[in-house]
């Protein structure tokens, strides 16, 4: 437990910068959408079973609690997919490894510019679905 | 062991060779699945959960998509269903292994290490499995008939 707590210690308190915080989110970001993943395909699977329990399941996707986790689930997936690109390039061809720190930047950046308008959206969707008119259906 | 120069530059991680088939195995299929689900994961995300939105989703239109169990399905549901399947087993086996890595990171305990990645991989094998036997059978609307006649 010790050995444990002190590489998760380590984990959070190295200082690689950019680069060591990517890593540190893709774990992250990898564990939640595997977490997510395991959950939707129970509740899609739940179609197959009876349609009436998979009514019920989508009727729980349209709550608050669920609005909220779909948007850290945008951030954790576009983040995976761009930061996954970047490893995966790097290792293809270690000689842009130089550039290293750019490409770190390039795939904050790319996150940024792919979530930002994707949280707005999915946001806009949810406080129309919650506040506009026609809610409470 | 060989002297670094620490001005070469170093490559990013090497390929393991020569022993470790496995880990080289799985090393090329994080590369692969990876390339796939970028394209599988992000298509449906944005059409399903941006452009359509989860607010608007109804089990209709899980019917329209994937066909009803018993009856014969079109070409369109069929390609979902291929589209759904490839996508789950790829990405539950690109998640088990990716938790595999972080286990073997942070569980030092052998036993530990073991039965957590027992469970887990139960876990996923199942859903899996849940998943890509939903895909083969078809949407199960009797119930919901039921539901509607009582």
């Amino acid at each position: 437990m010790s050995a444990l707590i002190s590489t998760v210690r380590a984990s959070l308190t190295y200082r690689g910068r950019e680069g060591h915080w990517l890593w540190l989110l893709h774990r992250v970001s990898g564990l939640g959408v595997l977490l997510f993943l395991i959950l939707h395909v129970i509740g899609m699977s739940s179609a197959f079973v009876s349609l009436e329990i998979h009514d019920r399941l989508l009727e729980m996707y349209k709550t608050p609690p669920f609005a909220i986790g779909e948007l850290a689930l945008a951030f954790g997936l576009i983040f995976h997919a761009v930061n996954g690109t970047r490893i995966a390039i790097l290792e293809l061809k270690p000689e842009l490894w130089q550039k290293q720190q750019l490409a770190t930047r390039l795939a904050i950046v790319i996150v940024a510019l792919l979530a930002a308008p994707t949280i707005i959206i999915m946001a806009l969707g949810s406080i129309n679905a919650f506040f506009g008119p026609g809610a409470g259906h | 062991m060989t002297t670094m120069n620490p001005s070469a530059p170093r490559p990013a991680r090497p390929i393991p060779q020569g022993r470790n088939r496995f880990e080289r195995a799985m090393w090329l299929f994080m590369r692969f699945s990876g390339l796939a689900l970028l394209f599988l994961a992000l298509s449906h995300f944005g059409f399903q959960h941006i452009i359509v939105g989860t607010h608007q989703l109804t089990s209709e239109d899980t019917i329209v998509r994937w066909g009803l169990a018993g009856e014969s399905i079109t070409l369109a549901q069929l390609f979902w269903r291929l589209y759904y399947g490839v996508m789950v087993l790829l990405a539950m086996l690109h998640g088990l292994n990716g938790l595999r890595q972080v286990a073997y990171d942070y569980l030092k305990n052998k036993v530990v290490y073991n039965v957590f990645m027992a469970a887990a991989a139960a876990l996923i094998l199942a859903a899996t499995a849940l998943g890509v036997i939903a895909l083969i059978v078809g949407v199960n609307a009797s119930g919901a008939a039921e539901a509607l006649a009582r």
